[in-house]
């Protein structure tokens, strides 16, 4: 029964045939939605376990520690795939993200074994890393007795890839070859545009293409849509979560850095150069004029509710942000699009900066063999595809799911330029920040620096000369400068 | 005989409504937000006029949530079901444990009892981020991490000095003489402080026991370290409405109303018993 449709599924599967042709063909033979998912399902398990022991490892139990998040949320959707392919059984427990990296940080400090894998960021890793709390990865990436023939480590986009390889040594390049891979990325985020398509015809404000027309278009914005409608979004909250989404892609894209690396591999501020010092005036300007009131206790969450509530223009942030925005309850649902931005105008292409879930193996799991096998089946093509078309798990972090058709319509149906907006920058897209274990402690100094600067208790100028100082004094004390 | 000015009951009645307007108008405005679905709320300008759903409380109730990203699965119940357990259960214990200790520091002078006493406050002193990793180590030695005795036990910081305390203070203002009346019929000192001195300090222990209930129910902390998904209590559940797809105000606001009930109804009861307690006095004439 439904042999001609597994052989269809199996050509598939083989790269033989594409997306939509096996799509046709299944519709040609009359099978309804819910069966040609089974089928694919059983087809997709059996391809995977064709060239690999999937079931070396079966009886074996597994705990996860996850962020509430869409891609956990997809994961689990499709968890008892993994179970049935390799016989392990995965508990796991979810942890609203308000918490949960004190959860993480709880469980790996104390030296817990309780949970084998769980959720990180890559700027996590550069704590846990050097601390010995989880494990680096190549080893089982590089090892063909352990890793599935088909993982396609090379299909992961590289500059995500790279962000989550770091050698340890303060200042050290992402990616290089003495890089431990301390976690494998999962989902991703570019810094770019998300905007109400609406309030700019309204206003009659065209996209804009670099930080003066970005300034200028906000500007337009808070004064012609009116309603109390502000220009543009973007956080504030004295975090390092306020220097990492459009602040740092667009500081990245005039060429500015966080630190330097000497030749002696010391560090040192590089904040306070003319450069950079035009980009804050001009950054600091753009919020004084047309950002929210409060700005200066702006998250993710206010710069997102105020998008989807339709009580900002646009948002130059996560573009998932701009993603969710645009779905459920929300008031502006359906009426957002999208747009890649390069704040240079010199500049060729965006340079975003990015955030990265990835998943990391504890280096306290009491079968790491076994927990490889989940990270391999977890962030392999085939749940990558699940997530992408199945649920809400983008941005993908495989090029190949970038190609699927299936994926690229969907989003094109509903989110206007979003396609286009990742395509055009993810060649540039990598985390932008010095890898360094002070991390934290220098963004949020930082942030603090911009707040005085936006309520003009220091000038730019004078505010990054004093930042720049404080953090040389911090990292020479540190020993890292 | 009321000397008060028609005037002055004005201005006073008038004074009383802003006061209680002022503090009431959150919970008035939390009370009314559950009962709006995210765009009402986030409407601009904000409207007190709205068509009520109970589709918040129905979430919550049914554990599924929706959100921009699809339905998610919730666990406030449970996370109410072990925030009332939890407290419930740490308060019991502290009250069997704490009362006769403060009725020994109260009437029985021993070596070494304020040493004993002042250590048992100092757990209110110490910040339990720094006995938790400690304590996360320890559990795990002992084979209490991820258990509801584990975490009754550490909750024990709380509720114990609290009312040890507090009812400690109770019993030294009963007069003594009271008891050793009732230990010359013949009574043994187990009998005294069953039938004397618990039913005279019956307002301080209702008191010390609602305000450790109170502390247990807001803690937050030490089930989120300690235990898994599956035990916490509402403090940490109600996080789980702050996703990174959105911010659901209109099933945090029914999740506070539900989150307050249990709080609200025992203070009120408890509040009565005091009123109660207190005006009958200690002792009768």
């Amino acid at each position: 029964m439904y042999e001609k449709e597994k052989d269809l599924i199996s050509a598939f599967l083989r790269g033989e045939v594409d997306r939509r042709g096996m799509l046709k063909g299944l519709g040609a033979a009359g099978l309804t939605v819910g069966t040609a998912g089974t089928l694919f399902n059983m087809m997709s398990t059996q391809t995977l376990a064709a060239d690999f022991d999937w079931k070396a490892h079966s009886g074996k139990k597994l705990k996860l520690l996850l962020n509430k998040h869409p891609y956990a949320d997809a994961m689990i959707a499709n968890l008892q795939t993994f179970k049935d392919l390799t016989g392990i059984d995965v508990t796991y427990d979810v942890f609203p993200e308000d918490v949960y990296f004190d959860k993480v940080t709880a469980a790996l400090s104390s030296g817990s074994a309780e949970y084998d894998a769980f959720m990180t960021g890559a700027y996590m890793t550069w704590t846990y890393g050097p601390a010995g709390w989880i494990t680096d990865l190549k080893e089982w990436i590089n090892d063909p007795a352990k890793t599935n023939p088909q993982y396609a480590w090379d299909d992961f986009l590289p500059g995500v890839k790279n962000s989550c390889a770091w050698n340890g040594q303060p200042g050290g390049a992402l990616g290089s070859d003495d890089a431990k891979q301390w976690c494998i990325p999962w989902g991703y985020e570019q810094n770019n545009l998300s905007f109400n398509q609406a309030m700019f015809d309204k206003a009659g404000v065209a996209v804009p293409k670099n930080i003066d027309e970005l300034s200028a278009a906000a500007a337009k914005l808070t004064k012609d849509v009116g309603g109390g409608v502000y220009g543009i979004g973007v956080r504030g909250s004295r975090s390092w979560a306020t220097i990492h989404p459009g602040f740092l892609s667009g500081y990245a894209n005039f060429g500015q850095k966080d630190l330097n690396v000497g030749a002696d591999g010391k560090l040192s501020a590089a904040m306070n150069t003319a450069e950079s010092k035009a980009f804050h005036a001009k950054w600091v300007s753009m919020i004084q004029e047309s950002g929210p009131k409060d700005w200066s206790t702006y998250t993710w969450y206010q710069v997102g509710t105020d998008l989807g509530a339709g009580a900002s223009a646009m948002i130059y942030d996560a573009d998932i942000l701009g993603y969710f925005m645009n779905g459920g309850d929300n008031k502006m649902a359906g009426k957002l699009a999208y747009a890649p931005f390069a704040a240079n105008p010199a500049a060729s292409a965006p340079t975003p900066n990015i955030w990265i879930w990835s998943l990391a193996m504890s280096n306290f799991s009491k079968d790491k063999d076994a927990t490889w096998y989940f990270l391999q089946w977890a962030t392999g093509l085939e749940h990558a595809i699940f997530g992408a078309t199945k649920m809400d798990f983008v941005n993908p972090v495989r090029a190949s799911v970038w190609k699927d058709e299936i994926f690229r319509e969907r989003l094109n149906k509903s989110y206007p330029g979003y396609v286009e907006m990742h395509d055009v920058s993810a060649p540039g897209a990598k985390i932008h920040f010095t890898a360094q274990p002070l991390f934290f402690d220098v963004t949020t100094e930082w942030a603090s620096t911009l707040q005085k600067m936006v309520a003009k208790q220091v000038p730019v100028d004078e505010g990054l000369d004093q930042l720049a100082e404080s953090i040389n004094r911090q990292l020479q004390e540190a020993g890292l400068g | 005989m009321d000397t008060m000015s028609p005037l002055e009951r004005v201005l006073r009645g008038l004074a009383l409504t802003l006061v209680v307007v002022f503090f009431m108008f959150p919970i008035f405005w939390i009370f009314l937000m559950s009962f709006q679905t995210n765009e009402t709320i986030l409407a601009i300008p904000p409207s007190i006029v709205f068509s009520p759903t109970l589709s918040n409380y129905a979430a919550l109730i049914t554990g599924k949530l929706q959100t921009a990203a699809g339905t998610l699965d919730i666990a406030f119940m449970r996370n109410l079901g072990n925030s009332i357990f939890l407290s419930v259960a740490s308060v019991a214990v502290a009250l069997v444990l704490g009362v006769p200790a403060a009725y020994a520091f109260a009437r029985h002078k021993f070596k070494g009892s304020e040493d004993i006493a002042f250590t048992l406050l100092s757990f209110r002193f110490a910040p339990p981020l720094l006995v938790l990793l400690p304590l996360t180590q320890y559990f795990q030695w002992l084979g209490l991490s991820n258990t509801y005795f584990g975490l009754i036990w550490v909750y024990q910081l709380i509720c114990l000095p609290l009312i040890l305390w507090i009812v400690r203070g109770y019993f030294e203002d009963i007069s003594a003489d009271v008891e050793y009346a009732y230990r010359i019929a013949g009574h043994s000192w187990f009998a005294t402080f069953r039938k004397i001195a618990l039913p005279l300090a019956g307002p301080g222990i209702a008191a010390a026991g609602l305000l450790a209930f109170i502390f247990a129910w807001n803690n937050f902390v030490f089930a989120l370290v300690l235990a898994s998904a599956d035990k916490q209590p509402v403090t940490v559940g109600a996080l789980a409405f702050v996703t990174s797809s959105g911010i659901q105000y209109g099933q945090i606001a029914a999740a506070i109303v539900l989150s307050v009930t249990p709080t609200l109804a025992l203070a009120l009861y408890a509040q009565r018993y005091l009123v109660e307690g207190l005006s009958l006095g200690a002792v009768k004439g």
